[in-house]
């Protein structure tokens, strides 16, 4: 039997600033997914190239424009959810959503500078995401500069609910031989 | 014509006084008292019963037989009303019931794909499904709170700051009443053409 977090952790965060680590390991989930899907992009041009004239594609001979293609497809992945929801898919698995400062929804134009300012804080040494620990709105350099903020956006809450209710009827069968309390905690 | 008239008429004759003495002894015969001297057991005994039914034809009977007529007749209703299911239902054996049933071939005879595609079947399943996955996501996402919540006091605390002058989240999805918050982040953006 799985012990469930503290009920503390449950109360209700939607709408308040992410901490660091739900933002970092939502952030390497993006890097993931997006690498992810550039490399199968690039294999199937690969594939289709093999085919189509018979020539290998190596990526050692094309750096340049891989390059550029990666780059563009990075901005495109970040720009395009961003925009569009305000989260990106691994924001979007642990729950937090990007905004505008004053909490509104993020705009397009926000979108894109957040996105483009993004570089800047991977680049000095990834010190541009230490203001996410130290900010006292837990804002990263680019969202300074995007004027956004990253807010928790899952209902914890509801999460509690729905745990317990997963659990009412095995809790009831375990209070029977004296061991449902421990569960709940 | 017949050739002799003599024996023509004595023949005639002859009926008529035999159809007479037929009439008087009929006449004379009392059935009552021959029914008393007759054992009706002992002649049935003798009657070979089964050799009658052989030769009886049964399909034919049944042919002649208007079922639906008869089921027309028949008052279902008052039937049932009389049957004491109760009692009807404490003599069947269920378990032998259950073990006669070949349940493989019930279920190779369904239609899983179109039960699950026409039914609400498959919405539980989906339901079951998506709540494991729901699960999953809760227990990532509280670890994760955890953890920021763990950073989040060193950080005060090697900063020397009071956590509860720290803002909680952006005014807009603060200050409103906690839900009201779900339906503000879900509103579109302004400007985004929506």
């Amino acid at each position: 039997m799985i012990t469930p977090p503290p009920s503390t952790l449950y109360e209700g965060r939607q709408g308040h600033y992410a901490g660091a680590i739900t933002r970092l390991v939502a952030f390497g989930a993006d890097v993931g997914a997006s690498w992810g899907l550039y490399t199968l992009g690039l294999g199937a041009v690969s594939v289709t190239v093999a085919l189509a004239t018979g020539r290998t594609f190596s990526v050692g001979r094309n750096q340049v424009p891989t390059l550029i293609v990666l780059v563009v497809w990075e901005f495109a992945y970040f720009a395009y959810q961003w925009a569009l929801s305000g989260k990106t898919i691994g924001m979007a698995v642990l729950g937090i959503q990007v905004v505008s400062a004053d909490g509104k929804p993020m705009t397009p134009r926000q979108a894109v500078l957040r996105t483009l300012a993004l570089p800047l804080s991977v680049a000095i040494i990834g010190l541009g995401f230490l203001g996410i620990l130290v900010q006292r709105e837990r804002r990263a350099l680019h969202d300074l500069v995007a004027g956004t903020a990253v807010v928790y956006a899952w209902d914890a809450r509801a999460a509690r609910l729905r745990w317990l209710a997963r659990q009412a009827p095995v809790a009831s069968e375990g209070e029977g031989k004296g061991g449902g309390a421990s569960v709940l905690g | 014509m017949s050739p002799n008239p003599i024996n023509d008429r004595l023949e005639h004759m002859a009926q008529s006084i035999a159809e007479r003495v037929a009439r008087l002894v009929v006449d004379s015969i009392d059935l009552n008292a021959i029914m008393e001297h007759i054992d009706v057991d002992r002649l049935v005994s003798r009657v070979d019963a089964d050799a009658i039914v052989d030769r009886v034809d049964v399909e034919k009977i049944i042919d002649r037989v208007d079922v639906e007529k008869i089921v027309e007749r028949v008052d279902v209703e008052k039937i049932v009303e009389r049957v004491d299911v109760d009692k009807l239902l404490e003599r069947v054996d269920v378990n032998a019931l259950v073990e006669r049933v070949d349940v493989r071939r019930i279920v190779d005879q369904l239609d899983i794909e179109s039960l699950v595609a026409q039914t609400e079947l498959g919405s539980i399943i989906f339901k079951s499904t998506s709540s494991v996955a729901a699960e999953a996501l809760d227990v990532i996402r509280a670890q994760g709170v955890g953890l920021d919540d763990f950073f989040a006091r060193w950080t005060n605390r090697i900063l020397r700051r009071n956590p509860e002058s720290l803002p909680l989240g952006p005014p807009a999805l603060v200050s409103p009443a906690p839900e009201e918050v779900p339906a503000l982040l879900a509103s579109p953006a302004p400007g985004d053409g929506q």
